[in-house]
């Protein structure tokens, strides 16, 4: 195992890392954005080494949002959104650099936990999955639709989001390696040279993600950065590790829920964060200090947020379904390097699935060592000019979409397409991540479907097959029936 | 009531038995969206129109038109110098320039400078990293 970790792959995770938390800390950039513009450097690292840059970002990413969010009262991510409620207060009071602290440790706490439930649930979850056959794995794929969907704000959107998806995934040849005829479906009438295979996933990715975040921002005037002199980080009173006594339970609780969130397809860092303050606040003994500056309040969402890298992880290795939009984006450095990830992927890949583990490891601890040393440092990346920044981003996108396919130019069309795509469907108020996730399962879920009919003949074996269809049906049930009573119970309440 | 869940699929045209259900599901769909919705769906042309009321038309669209140029030019500048990336690199360095232009909110000298700067640096460093260490093959 050791021998995965050369001064390049240490390299890559921190320097990985390092841009994470700069892009983590830019409010209106977030680790989706930084991974979809870095992933085209991948292409020369292989597997393993591309995948340290990629984690780096990710974790750093995740982590860097407390930044403004302390400082400015500002999310830089949406996964540090109930960051502000205690952090601003916080700095107000002019203890910015010991709330920056709190939530970094806090971070790393999460960050850790919820690898140790990767390292320790995720082949379990494989080894099981190794036995579904095309049945039960359709019915996981509708699952995860059926999860994201319910926990989506509206949830007939995030279904009709999520199918959205799978049809547009479905666009180009019935591919003869899945078992198909190789004939054309849904192709317009002479673009059948651009669209055999589809649309490709990266281009999508990094238009749903990069430009169609910069088309935001432009229709909202590309908002004026921030000067030095709006930063909160005067230091009135130092940080101490002693104000993590007693928040034990906070620490491992939030952790938990954040894992468990970033387990459940789709649902993004936000809820993380939001259930775990919520449930901090819940079981404190002064509940009327949330939001006034409680320390309790940024330990719970930042160790519920960064909970979230771990968890995302687990369906993305174990069954092949990526648990948030930047893990989604990982499946892209995957196919880059022609590996599918799924059940069998830990068990036949062990060097890459050691190598992740070291690389969550090390973006961790480095995201803590760099964050805590050189907060004020950083501090100041809040203030980076955006005109410089974002045309270098949507360079970096055409690169990403171009060299893909090793220079299809329809690739950079196809950015353009769903960067514009992107920004109509947010104003329509579709969800992206249902989305993302239909477009990327929808030609498994195709093949799944297919061939269980033509290898059994009756649609009845969708819940005849075996004990666990049944179980997934109800998990499928359950989930959509509870969305439907949690909606109306608000409903009721307002 | 067993026939009435037996299914048999002609490979011949198995492809186009998932597309029809999705589509079916997204038809089904679409319906219970617009009967929940119709209020909204009504008042969408308001809605439209206080979109691009509300929007930095200028940024916006001129986002969209240089980076459509942008696409447009990027081939057949290349094509003048097959294989070497600088249909790449000649369109991204006035790209850069021009969205970072349209970005700013004052342009002073000092901060125009300084952008110049990076759209040429970062465009060019870019371009030798992909086709030198990289060895990629850009427009």
């Amino acid at each position: 195992m050791l021998e995965l970790i050369t001064p390049l792959f240490v390299l890559l995770i921190v320097g990985g890392t390092m841009v994470g938390i700069i892009f983590g800390s830019i409010p209106g950039m977030t680790a989706t954005m930084a991974v979809a513009v870095c992933l085209p450097l991948t292409y020369s690292l292989g597997l393993e080494n591309g995948l340290a840059l990629l984690l780096g970002l990710y974790v750093g990413g995740i982590s860097g949002g407390l930044v403004p969010a302390i400082l400015l009262g500002i999310p830089g991510t949406p996964s540090s959104i109930t960051t502000t409620l205690d952090g601003y207060p916080m700095a107000q009071k002019g203890e910015g650099e010991r709330a920056l602290k709190i939530g970094i440790v806090a971070s790393l706490s999460g960050g850790l936990i919820s690898l140790l439930v990767l390292y320790l649930f995720a082949p379990a979850l494989a080894d099981f999955a190794i036995k579904f056959s095309y049945v039960e794995k359709f019915l996981i794929i509708l699952f995860a639709l059926t999860v994201m969907a319910a926990l989506s704000s509206d949830m007939l959107m995030g279904i009709f989001s999520g199918f959205l998806g799978i049809f547009i995934a479905l666009i180009g040849t019935y591919d003869i390696s899945d078992g198909g005829n190789g004939k054309y479906r849904l192709i317009p009438p002479g673009t059948e040279y651009w669209l055999d295979g589809g649309f490709s996933l990266l281009p999508v990715l990094i238009g749903l993600f990069g430009l169609a975040a910069i088309l935001e921002q432009a229709e909202l005037g590309v908002p004026k950065g921030h000067s030095a002199s709006d930063l909160q980080v005067k230091e009135r009173s130092k940080f101490s590790f002693s104000i993590f006594r007693g928040q034990g339970t906070n620490v491992v609780r939030s952790s938990l829920i954040g894992t468990f969130v970033g387990i459940l397809p789709g649902v993004g860092g936000s809820a993380a964060s939001i259930l775990s303050y919520t449930n901090a606040k819940t079981f404190s003994k002064k509940p009327e200090n949330f939001g006034k500056g409680e320390p309790a309040g940024i330990i719970a969402s930042e160790s519920g947020n960064n909970g979230l890298t771990g968890g995302a992880l687990v369906p993305l290795l174990s069954l092949g379904i990526p648990g948030d939009s930047t893990t989604a984006l990982l499946i892209g450095a995957f196919t880059l390097q022609g590996i599918q990830v799924g059940p069998l992927f830990i068990g036949n890949s062990p060097d890459t699935w050691n190598a992740m583990i070291i690389a969550m490891l090390i973006a961790n601890i480095a995201m803590f060592a760099m964050m805590y040393f050189a907060i004020r440092y950083f501090a100041k990346v809040v203030t980076v000019a955006k005109h410089l920044l974002f045309p270098i981003i949507l360079m970096m996108c055409v690169i990403g979409a171009y060299t893909i396919n090793y220079g299809i130019m329809f690739d950079v069309w196809t950015l353009l397409i769903f960067g514009v795509f992107g920004w109509v469907a947010t104003k329509l108020r579709l969800e992206i991540a249902p989305f993302i996730i239909g477009f990327i399962l929808g030609p498994s879920a195709e093949v799944y479907f297919v061939k269980s009919l033509e290898s059994f003949g009756d649609l009845s074996i969708f819940v005849t097959k075996s004990w666990i269809s049944v179980v997934l049906w109800l998990l499928i049930i359950g989930s959509v029936a509870g969305s439907v009573m949690l909606s109306r119970k608000t409903k009721t309440s307002l | 009531m067993n026939d009435l869940t037996k299914v048999s699929i002609d490979f011949e045209r198995s492809h186009l038995v998932f597309p029809r259900l999705i589509a079916l599901v997204l038809a089904i769909l679409l319906v219970a969206i617009i009967i929940r919705d119709r209020q909204r769906i009504l008042n969408a042309m308001p809605y439209w129109r206080g979109v691009f009321k509300d929007m930095d038309k200028t940024r916006f669209f001129g986002a969209l038109g240089v980076t459509l140029l942008y696409f447009s030019l990027m081939v057949p500048v290349g094509n003048i110098w097959p294989n070497t990336g600088r249909g790449f690199l000649i369109c991204s360095i006035p790209f850069v320039m021009l969205v970072g232009l349209l970005f700013m909110h004052e342009r002073p000298i000092r901060s125009v400078m300084s952008l110049a700067i990076v759209s040429v640096v970062g465009p060019t460093f870019v371009w030798w990293l992909f086709t030198y260490p990289f060895f990629l093959t850009l427009p």
